[in-house]
């Protein structure tokens, strides 16, 4: 046996590299990159920005590659889950420097959709590797201007109360039975949904959250929501959740941001946000988070209605919010959902990021454009009539993304497509053949 | 997506000259990204990643770096576990996942012609999409390419009916660092003109030729597939079932054992509701003609109880053995959960000795105060002994180069080898003449020249 023989790998100098034949041509750049083996897996002090045992956990065995939407666009080890973490252990470790431009352009590349960690053998969270990423490459006047707009303005309840009012929401604090009048638009509360709804009125508080994006952007979600579960409470002077600062850059924010309005909220807090959803089930506990799909099943709440389109059971397609799939693998309950009232079409690339990720749209148009494309021409080839989201950066995207293409195809949140099941049921209306119209437009 | 555009230097302008700028990388961040594969402990940073489209690209990349003496590190997915890709004497990693288009799949001829950036699996699926069955099947497969297959000639959870890639390939189009362009067999099951090339550069681990097209044969997919699971006091007890299961005359497609900590780390992630409480697991499995696999899976399961396996329970559909495979895929990934550093090694024994073997490693490893799980394609003797420890515990890492080159060397002693499916690479090389003797690497030496006369083609690995 050979035991006496230099050991065949050792953690500091791998391998006495050979020098290279020749000098390589023409990079007669002073700093530039050296061959030769670099320290390995970061040990000792870093620097300080992760988690040590968050860092260590990868082994760099790729299973991840295939799941990530930005390595599929550009086939490069840095755009990978990967690689990224490749990056922040050299970040870590000093090797490479903390303006490196690179570092900056990877943090921000990356969608943050987290379809790596659900792959991942070893169990790398990368999500929390990210937030710890960012918290520490987007600091102050680094943080995109976007960002910042955005963080300062939900940041501020009036501000976010300013838009409750310019767009009419579920009202706060009010039940539809209790003299509230919902939207004109919205769908009422079936006769057959009602008494059950009554029936089963938990004993614990229930409360609706009103995400930033969607109390701009979507009232009508909410809306429908009060008319499927009277029940749910919407608690007045709600903030922002945290999840736009966790994932740019300030966690510290976005932790804080989610305990006060797990304060404000009280008992199950149900969202209509999977990006939301996570981010709160993350810092209140998977307890009191309840994504909409996943509270309807829990309180046995039977989807009533069927939506129709010219007389024939609606086409319905759904688009998985990365967060509420990855984060919290809730995947089962808003498929059944929709396939209670219509028609379920399952999309090949339905877990795939839409390309909205929070900001990411706005930050990175290009790129967010390319991500959905496939998604697009996948909705168009499954010949669908709607196709359903579970968050509403997803909801707005899809939305652009079809108008752009002049598809026929409509987006709708999950929360829009019961109420108009329900609706179409009681209004006897045969559906949502004529009018395929966004259903919130006549209220706003 | 390219970040510093204009790097100084001219070995970025002439790449970018050839290929395109935005294929090529000279920044830091990707140079560090590239320095790496899923080996642990091995990095080396190269000067600069090209992203060749196609095989005249690759082909003047080569002929440019042969003429000024660049070493050229080819890549698929970076997966092995032999630091094959770690280019140690810096120069190109030429990264090939822009090939990555399937050709043709012919059912007429049963093959398939692919680029070789083609996944492995999305290999498999395109064939069986026309009733056609790629049967070589790493535990890479969502990962690796088939030109890092071809390259490393990979194994996999087939391997003990179907073989390794090897078997499998009929013909390639691969490029000399000189710049020419050879084809080697091509699309016929036989033919026998000339040295067998095709076999000589299929395992030749990046260091004769850049793989840019591969044709494989694919066989009729089987009509049913079935798996199941018997349980073990000891991995040395599943061990001498193996050897049982073969001698009494049945030759499943998988066979496949997982010692108890690999059985809890897998279960850990799949959550498949395995007995964690089993000391080793053996996982079986067969295809074939409707109603043959249940004869076959009755039949090893019988003589695996008669071996001594408390329980035996076979798969009730195929999503339950497609996910009883995945698992089992998984297992080095999984074990890391156990500590943060896991090095995985690869030895293979005759079969009748892998008893023997797993009796050594487990003497090893208590020898030298260590954690190491073993797992592997127990039907082709081929095991993976893999150690999890602490990376920032110098000692215990010492300690583990030193259990491992005992590993090898009783894995030769046992008339087996060391390596059965990953390769030599960068890390093995130390004890390549230990098996195959002096004459024989200096023959493989001479073969390098002949392919590679300026010896730039991945320095530091096999030929070198
Ligand atoms: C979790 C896990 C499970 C694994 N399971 C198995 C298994 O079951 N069986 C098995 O055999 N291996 C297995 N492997 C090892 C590895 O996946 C295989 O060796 C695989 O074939 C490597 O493919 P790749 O595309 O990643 O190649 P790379 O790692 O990129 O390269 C491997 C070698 O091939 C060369 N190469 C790559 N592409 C080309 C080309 N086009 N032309 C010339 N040379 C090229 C490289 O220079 C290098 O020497 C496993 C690895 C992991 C991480
Ligand atoms: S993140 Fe997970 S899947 Fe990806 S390389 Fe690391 S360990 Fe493997
Ligand atoms: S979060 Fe999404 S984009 Fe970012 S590395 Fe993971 S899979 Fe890729």
């Amino acid at each position: 046996m050979t035991t006496d023989r230099p050991s065949h790998r050792s953690p500091r100098e791998p391998v006495a590299p050979a020098a290279p034949r020749k000098p390589t041509p023409g990079s007669g750049r002073e700093s530039g990159p050296t061959p030769g083996p670099t320290p390995g897996p970061a040990s000792g002090p870093g620097l300080g920005v992760f988690d040590k045992d968050l860092l260590d956990r990868c082994i760099s065995c790729g299973f991840c590659l295939p799941a990530c939407p930005t390595y599929t666009l550009t086939g490069q080890e840095p755009s990978s889950p990967r690689g990224r973490i490749t990056l922040m252990r050299a970040l870590e470790s000093g090797d490479l420097a903390p303006d490196d431009p690179t570092l900056a352009e990877e943090s921000s590349f990356c969608l943050g959709c987290r379809a790596c960690e659900p792959v991942c053998p070893a169990g790398v969270r990368y999500g929390a590797l990210l937030e710890q990423w960012r918290d520490h490459q987007w600091r102050g006047r680094d943080r995109p201007l976007i960002a910042r707009l955005l963080m300062a303005l939900v940041s501020r309840p009036a501000l976010l109360r300013l838009q409750g009012l310019v767009r009419r929401h579920a009202r706060p604090g009010r039940r539809p039975g209790a003299g509230a009048r919902a939207g004109t638009g919205a769908p009422q509360a079936t006769r057959r949904d009602a008494p059950e709804a009554a029936s089963s009125r938990p004993a614990e508080p229930v409360s609706l959250m009103l995400g930033c994006v969607e109390r701009g952007l979507y009232p009508a979600v909410s809306r429908a929501v009060r008319t499927l579960r009277p029940e749910v409470d919407v608690p007045p002077g709600q903030g922002c959740c945290g999840a736009l600062h966790a994932h740019n850059g300030d966690s510290a924010a976005g932790a804080e941001l989610a305990h006060a309005l797990g304060e404000r909220l009280p008992g199950t807090i149900v969202t209509t946000a999977g990006g939301c959803a996570a981010h709160l089930a993350h810092h209140l506990g998977r307890g009191r988070v309840r994504e909409l799909s996943e509270y309807l099943e829990l309180t046995g709440h039977r989807p009533a209605g069927r939506v129709t389109v010219d007389g024939r059971p609606a086409r319905v397609a759904l688009q998985d919010s990365c967060h509420l799939r990855n984060g919290l693998g809730v995947t089962r309950p808003p498929r059944e959902a929709i396939a209670a009232v219509a028609e379920y079409v399952e999309l090949p690339n339905a877990g795939d990021c839409c390309g909205a990720a929070g900001t990411y749209s706005m930050l990175r148009p290009a790129d967010s454009r390319a991500v959905l494309a496939p998604k697009l021409a996948a909705i168009e080839a499954a010949d669908v009539d709607y196709v359903v989201a579970v968050n509403p950066g997803c909801l707005r995207q899809l939305r652009q993304g079809l108008r752009r293409g002049g598809s026929r195809v409509r987006a709708l949140h999950l929360a829009e497509l019961l109420a108009l099941a329900a609706a179409g049921e009681a209004g006897g209306s045969g559906g949502a053949g004529k009018d395929r119209g966004e259903p919130e437009a006549p209220a706003d | 997506m390219t970040v510093g555009t204009d790097p100084p230097g001219s070995l970025a302008d002439d790449l970018a000259g050839l290929v395109g700028r935005e294929h090529v990388r000279v920044d830091d961040g990707a140079l560090t990204a590239y320095a790496r594969d899923a080996t642990p402990l091995y990095t080396a940073r190269p000067h600069a990643v090209v992203l060749p489209g196609s095989t005249d690209e690759v082909a003047a990349v080569l002929r440019y770096a042969t003429d000024r003496g660049v070493p050229v590190v080819p890549r698929g997915a970076g997966s092995n576990l032999c630091a094959a890709t770690v280019p140690l004497s810096g120069g190109i990693v030429m990264a090939l996942t822009r090939l990555n288009r399937v050709l043709e799949v012919s059912p007429a001829e049963l093959l398939a012609r692919v680029q070789t950036g083609v996944t492995t699996a999305a290999l498999s699926d395109a064939a069986a999409r026309q009733g056609l069955l790629y049967a070589p099947d790493p535990g890479s497969r969502t990962v690796s390419t088939v030109g890092g297959n071809v390259a490393t000639c990979a194994g996999g959870l087939r391997g003990l009916k179907y073989g390794v890639t090897r078997n499998h390939v009929l013909g390639l189009e691969a490029v000399l660092p000189t710049g020419e362009v050879v084809r080697t067999g091509g699309r016929l099951w036989k033919d026998v003109a000339g040295y067998d090339l095709t076999r000589l550069l299929t395992g030749s681990e990046g260091t004769l030729a850049v793989i840019t097209e591969v044709t494989v044969g694919l066989l009729p997919a089987p009509e049913e597939t079935g798996t199941g699971v018997a349980y073990f006091d000891s991995l040395a007890d599943a061990s001498r079932a193996v050897a049982a299961v073969i001698a009494s005359g049945v030759l499943p497609a998988t066979l496949e054992f997982l010692d108890r900590k690999c059985v809890v780390a897998v279960e850990e992630f799949a959550g498949l509701g395995l007995r964690r409480d089993a000391g080793a697991l053996l996982l079986f499995g067969d295809d074939g003609p409707t109603g043959a696999v249940a004869g076959t899976l009755a039949r090893i399961g019988e003589v695996c109880a008669d071996a001594g396996s408390p329980e035996v329970t076979l798969a009730e559909d195929v999503a339950r053995s497609e996910a009883l495979l995945a698992a089992r895929r998984c297992s080095l990934p999984a074990l890391s959960r156990l500590a943060p550093l896991t090095i995985l090694e690869d030895a293979t024994v005759p079969r009748h000795r892998l008893a023997e073997m797993v009796d050594r490693i487990d003497d090893i490893a208590a020898r030298h105060d260590l954690m190491i799980a073993t797992f592997g394609h127990a039907g082709d003797g081929n095991l993976h002994p893999t150690c999890v420890l602490d990376p920032d515990d110098g000692a215990a890492v010492e300690r583990s180069h030193k259990a491992f080159a005992e590993i090898f060397a009783a894995a030769i002693e046992l008339d087996g080898t060391i390596t059965g499916e990953h390769g030599v690479g960068a890390a093995k090389l130390p004890y390549l003449a230990d098996r195959i003797g002096n004459d024989q690497v200096a023959l493989l030496r001479r073969i390098k020249r002949a392919f590679d006369p300026a010896g730039i083609l991945n320095p530091g690995k096999l030929g070198s």
